[in-house]
């Protein structure tokens, strides 16, 4: 059915006018009384008015146009009558008494979680996402699985390259008790505590005896990857390096992969990404890595022709400091409130 | 260890800038760490012939001169230098030219200039104003055949010094006692590059001859020593080296000595054999013996310092005394001095580790040590002895006496190895063409044979100690072939297992973010502390057991032990914070803590190890706010914290029981229990132990054995849905009046043993003491909310409330308050 002009034009005037009665700002009693005489009042009400003209639409079209004016009419009521209530029992003018602005109560100050865990699970979050799990292992280790079983001769120089702590002193490699150097003992604990295939990642806290220095401390984290199956190549070694370092530093990171040596792996390499500095930048190591050298994994019983496996560590501290800008190692474990609250 | 480019093209032919070198190394495992130019003056410097000196008419010490520098008129130049005269050839920096004169900042221009009224035309130098040593002492005096009016820079190179060069410092790694020389890395670079390795060409004297006649040499540890090459060379003129010599040994941060010492330096920087010179003179009875030490052996070292010897060290000897400690340094007794006439050149293997005990033992780490430690080239010994005693003739005037010693009780035997060409890949992920695997074989002098199809039989280097199986050629193959030659898989692989996501992982990540939002900062405090410290907290109140552990070699007293408990820890963090004017402290560490005990425990045995949670605060609960008054925080405080964390964690069986026995540690203090498993402690610290970290406020803390924890805890993963009742629960309300004595925890254990099983909760909602209450009593009250899986009737709750009354009146004389009473 063709609607016509006429009731087409009340409907409209029905709809702006509903829109003027329920944008009124009804804060007053005067206002309210203004909003009852302009739209409801008797003599010169809106509403009114409007009822008055049903007679004059066509018959087909005066049920709808009642309706719609019949809504707005009880729409309007019911704002007049909302307001008033609100204003006799004083709402809206305690309303107009809050200081939004006061502080919330907290009751407690935000904690914080310190850099370094921030560090350590951004690294381990990274693999535990591409499918590694996590594996821990004790700080206290004998020379068996901090040094024998991966591949350290009793009297090679690699033993140099780490100051140990002695807790059991050790007699030609052997009997020797110590705080463990680096997190490569879990790789020979995990091992030893199940079969191929293997797919970890073990953080934690290693020991040097070193001086406390700005930028050396008698302790630090390490987070330590071991995959071990049967055709793993140093291809995917270098495959999950590279997926780590762009997720950790950056899709536009630039990154150097070069030989480098640890007896428990071989070949061995070192991953290094360019930092930019004023002075121009230079290439920071960032992490070891290598294909499991098969004397380690005869030494935990795995047939070293059938399975192949990649072994990668990092330290934490590093890349944090990196991260964070911060210089001076110390501060990392001086817990200092007002340098804790910034992470 | 330092290289210089310069010396290192006498042995390659790589046509690599500096800086293209230094990646090539570093991509062949030779990192570079550092790149430094060295650079002699050359621009506008010419070669001039003094043609006739003067006295300055006006300046004793100064000379006027006549120059010839090619030119039609000779040009004259003043000169202070003592050593100035006539018919001698000189480096001449010409009107315009710069020199950079060591001190000085700003680089000095060559003026026309007048000094004291004569006229001088530019300036004849000395090595150090050239760049070229540290040499003042007079001008230098170039060769009788230079070219008079050459470029200076011309006639450096002609006799092959570099104007410039670069030194590179690369990284050693263990496993590469090859590269530890010159020629050695010379060997990467020829493979790398794929140009040819040409070493200098010496010709070994046969074994015996006039020289074994001269001196007679024994070996009595051949396991120690295996091989001991000696020459004589006799009739040397001591004095410095030429300039060539010093160039090549200062480029490489070495000092020069005199022409002999330098000599050995430079050979053993060339080939990797460390050298010795004795004054032959001074070798009694011209005899070296090797043997071992005795017990409280010493021998004065040429660094002036008596050493006591531990027994077993290789010692070398004439007929009467010790003149050397093997591999390790020289003995002051028998050194080359400015009045040698005759040098014996000892050129020995010590065995690697014989060396590396003896050095450690010493606490000496010399050149020699460095390189016999790693292992040098088992068979090089002739060729180096050979090469340096050639060097001497050549440059000290000597005579080198026909022949050589050469004792060889022990010779090293090289290994030969199979390497299967399909192994390549299974390691690598990538195809290596067969031809160019035998390619880096060869060039690395490996000597690939054909073994079978598909493999080579590789007979491994003297140079090479290092390589002693498959895995080692793989390698080898692997760094010359490029490690950026590996190309990254298209499709990653899975292996066929499913990562799991340790308990322990998801319960850690709980509390981190529980403590966080109850205003807790996690610190990360030392493992290590003082003794005294250590056993201070090493107590059966903190739950310790056994006694701490120390470490043998700390490098300072304030960490010799491993922390028993994390408190002391927690402490310094909350005196640390205190001090610089924190109020409000609450903190929290994860972390391992240590004790000694008799049996096994955790991994190693006689140690226990496990990991620990504590939760402390001290001081004010939160900030200051304008609606709540601060509160200093309290044994209760903490409590919920603990209650909240332990419920948020699903410990089940939450228990908190008081400790009766007084301790010097605590004020007071409670066992916390999962069911009947002790999983932790809480306390207040004793305010005596406080104060002495320097902490005015009291301390509250619990520390948990988090890796017991974990094995009770049960995550939502663990978790089964119980159904929710659709029937309203009922609520009542109980108040009492009962003796102060009675505690709230038995109570309520009275209250859920009597409420049965419709009792779903008991909360204590009002405690009360004072007026209005009789003295030595306490008004407590309790919210109990009963609950089925259908309607209750009033009466069942009325019955059980009944009952938990009685037991409350019988069990501690609680008499019910209020309305009904």
């Amino acid at each position: 059915m063709a609607a016509t002009a006429s009731d087409q034009s009340l409907l409209e005037i029905v709809a702006a006018v509903r829109q003027d009665v329920e944008q009124a700002d009804l804060d007053s009693e005067a206002a309210a009384e203004a909003f009852r005489i302009r739209f409801l009042g008797q003599r010169s009400g809106l509403i009114t008015a409007l009822f008055k003209r049903i007679p004059t639409l066509p018959r087909g079209d005066r049920r709808a146009a009642g309706i719609a004016l019949n809504g707005l009419h009880k729409t309007a009521q019911e704002r007049l009558k909302a307001a008033r209530a609100a204003l006799s029992s004083g709402r809206t003018a305690a309303r107009q008494h809050v200081d939004l602005t006061l502080p919330g109560r907290r009751q407690r100050e935000a904690g914080s979680i310190h850099p370094l865990t921030h560090a350590l699970r951004g690294i381990t979050d990274i693999f535990e996402r591409i499918g590694f799990s996590i594996a821990e292992g004790p700080e206290i280790e004998d020379d068996w699985h901090n040094f024998t079983a991966l591949n350290f001769a009793v009297d090679h120089p690699a033993r140099d390259m780490q100051d140990t702590l002695f807790l059991q002193a050790s007699e030609d490699g052997a009997g020797g008790v110590m705080l463990r150097t680096h997190t490569s003992p879990v790789q020979i604990r995990s091992m030893l505590a199940g079969r191929p295939p293997f797919r970890l990642i073990a953080p934690g806290r290693v020991y040097r005896n070193e001086t406390i220095t700005y930028k050396s401390y008698c302790l630090f984290h390490q987070v330590e990857g071991l995959v071990v199956d049967e055709g793993i190549t140093m291809a995917d070694l270098k495959h999950v390096l590279y997926t780590f370092v762009r997720a950790f530093f950056g899709d536009d990171v630039k990154v150097r992969f070069r030989p480098s040596f640890f007896p428990f792996t071989e070949p061995s390499a070192e991953l290094d990404v360019w930092w930019d500095l004023p002075s121009g930048g230079r290439w920071m190591e960032i992490l070891g890595s290598g294909m499991v050298h098969p004397n380690v994994l005869e030494a935990v019983g795995i047939d070293s022709e059938r399975y192949t496996g990649y072994a990668f560590g990092m330290g934490v501290e590093r890349p944090a400091m990196l991260h964070y800008g911060i210089e001076d190692i110390r501060i990392l474990y001086e817990n200092d409130i007002r340098f804790l609250s910034q992470f | 260890m330092k290289l210089s480019c310069h010396w290192l093209s006498e042995y390659v032919d790589h046509r690599l800038d500096a800086s293209a070198l230094s990646h090539t190394l570093t991509m062949c495992g030779l990192e570079v760490e550092e790149e430094d130019v060295l650079r002699a003056a050359a621009d506008g410097i010419q070669v001039g012939h003094v043609l006739h000196v003067a006295r300055h008419p006006n300046a004793d010490r100064l000379t006027v001169c006549q120059v010839d520098l090619g030119q039609k008129d000779p040009l004259q130049i003043i000169c202070g230098a003592p050593n100035v005269a006539a018919g001698q050839n000189v480096a001449v920096a010409t009107i315009g030219a710069t020199l950079l004169l060591p001190g000085r900042s700003k680089p000095l221009k060559i003026k026309r200039a007048k000094m004291r009224g004569e006229v001088s035309m530019g300036m004849i130098c000395a090595e150090d104003e050239l760049g070229l040593s540290d040499d003042h002492s007079g001008i230098m005096v170039l060769d009788a055949d230079a070219k008079v009016g050459e470029p200076f820079g011309t006639y450096l190179e002609r006799r092959g010094i570099s104007v410039q060069d670069t030194v590179l410092d690369i990284v050693i790694t263990p496993n590469r006692p090859d590269a530890t020389c010159h020629i050695g890395v010379a060997r990467d670079i020829s493979a790398r590059c794929d140009v040819p390795l040409h070493p200098p060409v010496v010709v070994i004297p046969e074994a015996g001859g006039e020289a074994s006649r001269q001196i007679k040499v024994s070996i009595a540890c051949p396991d120690k020593c295996r091989r001991y090459v000696a020459m004589v060379v006799r009739g040397v003129s001591m004095g410095d080296s030429p300039l060539w010599l010093r160039r090549r040994l200062e480029a490489i941060g070495l000092r020069p000595i005199n022409n002999v010492v330098d000599i050995t330096n430079f050979v053993m920087h060339e080939c990797g054999q460390p050298l010795h010179a004795f004054d032959y003179d001074k070798v009694a009875d011209r005899t070296i013996v090797v043997r071992e030490s005795r017990a409280q052996e010493t021998i004065t070292t040429l660094d002036g310092k008596s050493r006591t010897l531990p027994p077993g060290t290789v010692l070398i000897c004439d007929g009467q005394r010790s003149v050397a400690i093997g591999g390790i340094m020289g003995g002051e007794n028998s050194e080359v001095s400015r009045a040698t006439t005759s040098v014996l050149i000892e050129s020995a293997y010590f065995d690697p580790t014989a060396t590396r005990r003896a050095a450690r033992a010493l606490g000496l780490s010399t050149d020699a040590s460095y390189r016999f430690e790693r292992g040098v080239d088992a068979e090089g010994q002739a060729w180096a002895a050979a090469r340096a005693a050639v060097l001497m003739e050549a440059l000290t005037g000597g005579t080198v006496v026909e022949g050589m010693v050469d004792a060889h009780p022990n010779p090293v035997v090289m290994p030969s190895l199979t390497l299967r060409h399909a192994r390549i890949p299974k390691i690598l992920g990538i195809d290596i063409a067969h031809g160019e695997v035998e390619r880096i074989l060869k060039a690395l002098g490996f000597a690939p044979s054909t073994a079978g199809p598909d493999a080579w039989q590789c007979a491994v280097p003297p140079h090479r100690p290092d390589v002693t199986c498959e895995i080692d050629l793989i390698e080898e193959v692997a760094r010359i072939h490029g490690f950026d030659k590996i190309s990254l898989p298209k499709v990653a692989k899975l292996p066929g297992m499913a990562p799991r996501q340790r308990p322990e992982e998801i319960l850690r990540r709980a509390v981190y973010g529980l403590l966080g939002g109850r205003g807790f900062r996690e610190v990360y405090t030392n493992s290590l502390l003082s003794r005294a410290e250590a056993e201070q907290f090493c107590d059966p109140v903190l739950a310790a057991r056994g006694s701490v552990v120390e470490t043998l070699n700390a490098v300072s007293q304030s960490m010799t032990t491993l922390r028993p408990s994390l408190v002391p820890g927690i402490l310094q963090v909350m005196g640390h914070n205190q001090n610089h004017g924190q109020d409000t402290l609450r903190f929290y560490e994860f972390g391992h803590v240590f004790h000694k005990v008799s049996k096994a425990v955790s991994y190693v045995p006689g140690f226990s190890e496990y990991d620990a949670l504590i939760l402390a605060i001290s001081g004010p609960i939160g900030p200051l706010e304008w609606a709540e008054k601060v509160r200093t925080g309290d044994f209760f405080d903490l409590k919920g914290d603990v209650e909240t964390l332990l419920e948020s964690l699903r410990v089940p069986g939450i228990r908190v029981e008081p400790f009766d026995s007084p301790t010097s540690l605590t004020e007071y203090h409670a066992v916390i229990y999962s069911e009947s498993v002790e999983i932790g402690r809480m306390a207040r610290l004793s305010d005596a132990v406080g104060r002495a970290y320097d902490i005015k406020s009291p301390i509250y803390f619990a520390e948990f054995n988090w890796t017991r924890l974990v094995l009770y805890a049960r995550s939502h993963v663990a978790r089964r849905y119980q159904p929710i009742s659709r029937f309203p629960a009922v609520t009542r309300d109980i108040s009492l009046l009962v003796d102060r004595t009675v505690t709230a925890g038995e109570m309520l254990s009275s209250i859920r043993a009597a409420g049965s099983r419709l009792l779903q909760e008991v909360t204590i909602f009002d405690l009360y003491a004072g007026d209005g209450v009789d003295r030595g009593k306490q008004s407590i009250a309790f919210s109990l909310r009963f609950g089925a899986q259908r309607t209750l009737r009033d009466r069942e709750v009325d019955a059980a409330i009944h009952k938990i009354v009685h037991a409350l009146h019988e069990q501690h004389g609680a008499q019910l308050r209020g309305p009904g009473a």
